[in-house]
């Protein structure tokens, strides 16, 4: 394999891995804006996703519909946990919010466990769905998941800007963004905005879940908290609230993620990885609040 | 408050009342929380065994009562849960566990207390001594199963040549990737190089890249991962075009390597317990596959659900032959056990000075999604725990 | 007055740690150990959390390294031949007794506190959360790496089993008396400004930074300290011990009995320890009359999420609010000198 090979075959890796973190992290900011929400929960949205697809499937349906069985389910999760759980607190200090996402994590990945079995399973996927593109005598591969989630992603993200620049509510999510109270004052429903943003927000873990259970192979209770840190990760160096700032933070974690673990062994750093990525974290927290994007924040006193 | 005393002390009432008559082995496995993905088949084993001696007629005339907590995979609820089985269920043996920090946060409670301690799936070899009198495995060492992995690879698969990959988040995967390197390196083997990955990752894209450019290409990679994760690595290597063999220990032995992997699963090979295969195992495999799937109507999920179920037989015979549910008498015992046949191979303590079994290991190959015995080994060489 | 209630507090906790495992059972002395070890960790995670609005997310982490400090420290010098070969050697040839290793575990949290603290305890809100998340993702990788301090994944074991009732109730009751010293005193009045309105602090003179580092490196010395307790207590742990199960303990402990209250800290913890424990044997499955219930384990867990989000629902403040008993506050404390909780919370439910 040449350099030039290797480049390119870790740079595919690299957007196929960004751009699912890239989904998941747009959610997380959609959210975030709107109710200064830093939302645990967002991730067992994808595990709900994924498993409303197997059963789907399971129950007989093919693979795309259920797919959209799926995404409508984890839609309407995200609307039942908003009802639920974050309209009481709503207006609460952020911290209230956030730890009443931490008590819904807990509840609905024990839930799952409880109802599914810890142990993973078998994801079944049609034969397409791996169908393998070869260049240069193999040195070079990717499949229809890796295109599909880049793909996917790259629609879902163009649909959202229509969504927020075109659609009367998406209009109205912009304006609560800005200011929610001032977007109640001037007669806008603030409760439908934020129900659309979670149903947005929801449906994109959704498909992020079934494309993770796709590369993965397998579905398990737990699945969601492992792309929830990373997508916290990418929500924040792209600019926290920020969309264009989410889709950014999660190419370029992905990036760097990659680029980590492709050094050479002797660099001893891809042990390493979710530390220094943290640390980037942090580092952009310290350094540069509003993230890549340069979003305007009040990170600081 | 007042209430919740009641609470706990009728419940302790009740266990206390049931004690007549039947003898009680704690059934102690995480059945929640991260390692309840492996304890809970193991758990569904000793249920299942439980029933099946009862319904036989029990041990020594007595049925056999398991005593189930949650451990939570949490070491604060197992320490816990293991003094309510001693001191109020009055347990003679415990059976339990798929990992060394729950074992070993029960363990040193169990040896104070002078009740056996078989654990069924915690496969580290360095328990017993860290442990004590009370400890035993009813699994082989992980140091056992990696030499036998090495031979394999070097002798029968002619791999002169590896790469290592392991997980570095568990003990169990760490270990077997440590004692395989030693193993193989003793052997004569050339290691090219190792990479490690971080359990729950599920995107392996970059190790595989970064084997693939490797200079020289191995002829075999060895690769330590978790049951959950194994279907998932086998199918990422095998896409992206490494079609090397596949070579690892006994985290392989679940569904989902043939269910997710799919032909891709072929070339695999991994050292085992027994090969779990309805139509080509052993008559005690036979025996155990179709109960498990008649109780819970499903395969066992892994390796763990017939050590746990091993794990139950070996206490009953250990109990059969102390004479009485004594727990001195029964650590007595299980250390004269000797060519106990059960689902996972041939268990003996007796004469060894070792409480961990010496048994053989079974080599596994995948072919056209069909498991196939490759070969049984005793390795020429053992890593030392 | 006061004196005499400490006095009399001091000598019921006496009475108890010496004769507790002599007239209890030892389910029981485990249960009040676990408890006494969450009360040291919860009201001094209270203190970061609680008093200064820090609201951090990071320590089981400090509990991580209290606990393999002292662990490496105290192991007998055969074992850690055995279990830790690759020791430097400044650390390969020393034991310590118990004490100055928990002191030790303490102290070397709290520095970690003041280095990483400078620059964190800057930011506000959300961010200070996620940061200190980061913080407890980082010591995860670091202990998983560092094998040849503490073994990496694998269990790290031998350790002394020091910890009894009697160590864990002296260091409860000592954590309980500095923090109370601490959170009713001028520097208390100015933690608790810097988290009720950081700019009339400012305005009045008060140095934020220095306020909320002291609470943040306390917080950590006594994490440490507790992690030390907990890890002599439980003899063998690994880096899963101190992960994310262990911060939403914490949390839900914190939160029940009342961030910004020392005696809420205590009754969050022993209500969360009993009802974990109580749950924890109902789940078994049980039977009422001729009703069978059947084991449902997970349901522990699922009714503890609950009771969470009930209470950050209705009662955010969590049962004691910032009230305390006398005997914490020395009288030292003015009334009204709450969180602003109850207003925000009111004023923004739509």
């Amino acid at each position: 394999m040449s350099d030039l090979e290797y480049v390119l075959q870790q740079l595919i890796n690299a957007l196929s891995i960004g751009s699912l973190y890239a989904l998941v992290a747009v959610g997380l900011s959609i959210i975030f804006s709107l109710l200064r929400l830093t939302n645990f929960a967002h991730g067992d949205m994808m595990m709900v996703g994924a498993f409303a697809t197997l059963f789907a499937q399971l129950a007989g349906l093919g693979f795309l519909p259920a797919v959209g069985v799926g995404i409508l389910v984890s839609a309407l999760a995200g609307v039942i946990i908003e009802r639920v759980a974050y309209r009481p607190v709503r207006g609460a200090p952020d911290v209230t919010m956030l730890l009443t996402s931490v008590a819904l994590t807990y509840i609905l990945e024990n839930l799952g466990i409880l109802l599914f079995s810890s142990s993973p399973r078998n994801f079944p996927l049609p034969d397409w769905m791996n169908h393998l593109y070869s260049f240069a005598d193999g040195r070079i591969t990717f499949n229809n998941i890796n295109l599909l989630t880049l793909g996917v992603t790259l629609l879902a993200l163009l649909f959202l800007n229509w969504f927020v620049r075109r659609t009367q509510v998406g209009l109205g999510m912009r304006a609560a963004a800005e200011d929610l109270t001032a977007a109640h004052l001037v007669g806008l429903d603030v409760n439908r905005v934020i129900v659309v943003a979670f149903v947005l927000a929801s449906a994109f873990a959704g498909v992020a879940g079934v494309l993770w259970a796709a590369q993965a192979g397998v579905v398990e209770p737990q699945m969601g908290f492992t792309p929830l840190l990373k997508a916290f990760v990418a929500a924040i160096i792209g600019g926290f609230g920020s969309i264009p700032g989410a889709i950014v933070g999660g190419f370029v974690l992905g990036a760097l993620e990659v680029l980590i673990q492709s050094l050479p062994g002797d660099w001893g750093l891809s042990p390493y990885r979710d530390a220094l990525v943290f640390a980037l974290l942090i580092a952009f927290l310290l350094f540069r609040p509003g993230g890549i994007l340069g979003v305007r924040q009040e990170v600081k006193l | 408050m007042k209430k919740l005393g009641v609470v706990l002390g009728s419940l302790v009432l009740v266990s206390l009342g049931l004690a007549q008559g039947t003898i009680k082995i704690g059934n102690a496995y995480n059945q929640t929380g991260s390692m309840s993905s492996l304890d809970v088949p193991a758990s569904n084993g000793a249920k299942l065994a439980v029933k099946e001696i009862n319904a036989a007629g029990g041990v020594l005339g007595m049925k056999l009562e398991l005593v189930s907590y949650d451990g939570k995979t949490d070491p604060a609820t197992i320490t816990n849960m293991a003094t309510q089985m001693i001191n109020s269920d009055k347990v003679v043996a415990i059976a339990g566990f798929t990992d060394s920090d729950s074992a070993l946060a029960l363990g040193p409670i169990a040896q104070k207390a002078g009740i056996p301690f078989v654990t069924a799936g915690a496969t580290s070899p360095q328990l017993p001594e860290q442990i004590g009198s009370e400890m035993f495995l009813a699994c082989f060492g992980d140091n056992v199963q990696a030499a036998v992995g090495a031979e394999f690879v070097y002798k029968n698969l002619k791999g002169k040549t590896a790469y290592l990959v392991w997980d570095k988040s568990t003990e169990y995967t760490t270990l077997l990737g440590k004692y395989f390197k030693d193993a193989y390196a003793k052997l004569g083997g050339k290691l090219l190089g190792e990479e490690t990955y971080k359990s729950g990752d599920k995107n392996f894209s970059a190790q595989i890249t970064k084997i693939k450019a490797l200079p020289q290409k191995p002829d075999v990679l060895y690769i330590a991962a978790m049951p959950d994760d194994i279907g998932t690595v086998v199918k990422q290597f095998r896409q992206a075009g490494l079609t090397q063999p596949i070579v690892g220990g006994d985290g392989y032995d679940t569904p989902l390597l043939v269910e997710v992997g799919g032909k891709a699963a072929d070339n695999v090979y991994f050292t085992t317990h027994a090969l779990m295969d309805a139509q080509k195992g052993t008559p005690e495999v036979k025996k155990f596959i179709a109960a498990y799937k008649k109780e819970y109507g499903k395969d066992p999920e892994n390796a763990f659900a017939a050590l746990g179920y091993d794990t139950i037989y070996l206490l009953a015979d250990a109990i059969k032959r102390a004479g009485a549910p004594d727990p001195a008498k029964i650590t007595a015992a299980l250390m004269q056990t000797k060519g106990l046949k059960t689902v996972t191979g041939s268990i003996t303590f007796a004469g060894t000075g070792s409480r961990v079994p010496q048994k053989a290991v079974t080599v596994v190959a995948v072919k056209d999604l069909k498991l196939n015995l490759a070969a049984t080994l005793a390795p020429s060489y053992i890593p030392k725990p | 007055m006061k004196y005499a209630r400490l006095v009399v507090a001091l000598a019921l906790i006496g009475l108890l740690a010496g004769l507790g495992p002599h007239v209890l059972p030892e389910y029981w002395v485990r249960v009040l150990i676990v408890l006494g070890i969450n009360i040291i960790l919860v009201s001094s995670l209270g203190l970061s959390n609680g008093f200064t609005g820090v609201f951090s997310l990071g320590h089981p982490g400090f509990v991580a390294l209290g606990a393999y400090v002292s662990g490496i420290l105290t192991l007998e010098l055969t074992k850690k031949g055995a279990y830790l070969p690759d020791l430097p050697g400044f650390l390969a040839g020393v034991q310590l007794p118990f004490l100055p290793a928990t002191l030790i575990a303490g102290v070397f949290c709290a520095l970690v506190a003041v280095v990483i603290g400078i620059p964190l305890m800057r930011l506000s809100g959300n961010y200070v959360s996620v940061a200190t998340l980061g913080f407890l993702v980082i010591v995860n990788v670091v202990l998983v790496n560092a094998e040849q301090f503490t073994r990496g994944s694998r269990t790290f074991t031998g350790i002394p089993p020091y910890t009894d009732l009697g160590w864990v109730a002296g260091w409860a009751v000592v954590t309980l008396l500095v923090l109370s010293r601490v959170a009713y005193s001028p520097l208390g009045r100015a933690m608790r400004a810097t988290r009720d309105d950081p700019i009339a602090a400012q305005a009045v003179g008060i140095h934020i930074l220095p306020a909320r580092l002291m609470a943040f490196a306390l917080g950590a010395f006594f994490a440490g300290v507790g992690g030390a307790l907990y890890g002599h207590y439980l003899v063998s742990f690994s880096p899963a011990t101190f992960y994310v199960a262990m911060l939403v303990q914490q949390l839900t402990m914190l939160v029940l009995g009342g961030q910004a209250s020392l005696t809420g800290a205590v009754v969050g913890v022993s209500a969360i320890t009993l009802l974990s424990e109580v749950l924890r044997n109902l789940e078994r499955g049980f039977s009422l009359g001729s009703l069978q219930v059947p084991a449902v384990f997970g349901a522990s867990q699922i009714a503890l999420g609950f009771i969470f989000i009930l209470v950050m629902v209705y009662r955010p403040q969590g049962l004691l609010g910032d009230r305390e008993l006398p005997l914490v506050t020395g009288g030292r404390v003015a009334k009204g000198a709450g969180p602003v909780y109850k207003d925000t919370v009111g004023g923004g439910r739509t």
